[in-house]
């Protein structure tokens, strides 16, 4: 009897195999997304709409950068000419404009989500510290790229946010100077801030969000809070 | 295996893996972090520049400060351009410093944090967060920590020409005179807040540095 022709299905399970034995990612996919998790509601899409915000930000902020100016002379120029000349530069860099402002909504309340569920405490310690550090990588974020777009607000409420640094005792001095790049806001500022922004910033925050969703897949989506059932003598009285 | 004195092949390996790991750390770490921190050594400096000929100062009657625009550096025209106000005093004297100076020359700088202060009919207002000055630079309301700096100035070319050469951060000693720093930034005290604790001789260093040197 003739071996039957493998049909599709056998084929796609074939292919599977072969790469199973290679690299071991659809293992590594299927313990990813197909995972148990208690009765879940919105509140729980808030991260994985961050993780999505991010994703959208990197994209933009990759194309951007395509274009982006970083120097005194050329970056308010530069950021016009992909406003009004380069085509859907108007809509990338609205995407990435309100992108941040939506990733920052959206990390205060999947943070108010972790916190009223209680979704911090044992054994999600190290979730909730690496979420942590990735709320103050996203605040430096803001405060990196608001400098970029080089007009007047970006440029004083730079100055005004160095300067509360500044304010900081000892360190205070020393901290501007660093931000800055030299003791004023020079050409040095701007390159520096870029490529906080863009490089080192964006690098951490996804390590830490690896980290920290090697940590949700690992303990487990947080249930509903809720109470022990209250002992039969206490209910009585 | 049998018993074995001194460093197996495994500690010897194990042990050279993490030295060369540290070492190729260091060579890469070491230059990566002085390399980053180097501003944090650099020093405010001054170039002594234009600020106008002096007539156009002089028509100033009562409180109206002329603001005159500068650019330190040619080469950096959008970052080391800054504004002072110019207050002509009716007096005649011509050393920046004096009794009867003919100018007072207040860096535009709030010294909350930074922001530019405007001229007002009774001093300078910052539009950030509302500080308030008064004539001599010295805050009366809101936020700043210190009175406006001011700015070292001579007059150049056959008296015809205001230039400024240095900038002085100032503070107001008990009995009302003023005294000039080392330039410090904005919402940086240079004088010990706080009526001078240990605490705050800790947590705010005052600048010894100051003008006349050793004065």
């Amino acid at each position: 009897m003739p071996i039957p022709a493998p049909d599709t299905k056998q084929m796609v399970l074939a292919s599977e195999d072969w790469i199973e034995y290679r690299t071991g990612f659809p293992t590594l996919i299927r313990k990813f997304l197909f995972r148990k998790v208690p009765p879940t509601g919105w509140f729980h899409t808030l991260g994985s709409s961050l993780l999505t915000v991010f994703i959208l930000q990197a994209t933009t902020g990759m194309l951007l950068a395509m274009t982006y100016d970083p120097s005194p002379t050329g970056a308010y120029e530069s950021i016009r000419y992909i406003t009004d000349q380069q085509t859907l530069g108007w809509l990338l860099r609205g995407m990435h404009k309100w992108g941040a402002s939506m990733m920052v909504i959206l990390l205060f309340l999947h943070m108010g989500r972790t916190f009223f569920y209680g979704a911090y405490k044992y054994p999600r310690e190290m979730t909730w510290l690496t979420g942590s550090l990735i709320f103050l990588s996203t605040m430096a974020m803001g405060l990196t790229g608001y400098l970029l777009v080089w007009d007047q607000r970006a440029y004083w409420a730079s100055v005004v946010a160095v300067n509360i640094n500044g304010t900081a005792p000892v360190l205070g001095p020393f901290i501007v100077k660093f931000l800055l790049g030299g003791p004023v806001v020079g050409a040095q500022t701007i390159s520096r801030f870029y490529a906080m922004h863009m490089l080192l910033i964006p690098g951490l925050i996804g390590a830490l969000i690896f980290v920290h969703m090697w940590l949700v897949v690992k303990l487990g989506v947080t249930p509903w809070p809720s109470r022990p059932p209250v002992p039969e003598e206490a209910a009585d009285r | 295996m049998a018993e074995q004195d001194g460093t197996t092949r495994g500690q010897f390996l194990t042990l050279s893996t993490v030295g060369l790991g540290a070492m190729i750390g260091g060579v890469i770490g070491v230059p990566a972090t002085a390399y980053l921190l180097a501003p944090v050594t650099q020093e405010t400096t001054f170039q002594p520049v234009l600020l106008g000929a002096i007539d156009r100062f002089k028509q100033e009657q009562g409180f109206k400060p002329t603001a005159a625009t500068y650019v330190e550096d040619a080469k950096q025209p959008f970052t080391s351009a800054g504004l002072a106000w110019v207050h002509y005093t009716g007096q005649s004297g011509t050393t920046w410093d004096g009794k009867d100076a003919m100018f007072i020359v207040f860096s535009n700088r709030c010294m909350h944090l930074g922001c530019p202060v405007d001229a007002t009919l009774t001093g300078f207002g910052c539009p950030c967060h509302g500080g308030q000055y008064n004539k001599q630079g010295q805050r009366i309301a809101g936020p700043p920590i210190r009175p406006l700096d001011r700015f070292q100035w001579q007059l150049k070319n056959s008296d015809s020409e205001l230039w400024i050469t240095e900038r002085w951060s100032v503070d107001f000693n008990s009995s009302g005179q003023i005294q000039y720093y080392k330039v410090k930034g904005p919402g940086q005290p240079v004088t010990v807040p706080w009526g001078g604790s240990t605490v705050s001789n800790i947590l705010y260093p005052p600048v010894t540095y100051n003008y006349p040197a050793g004065s």
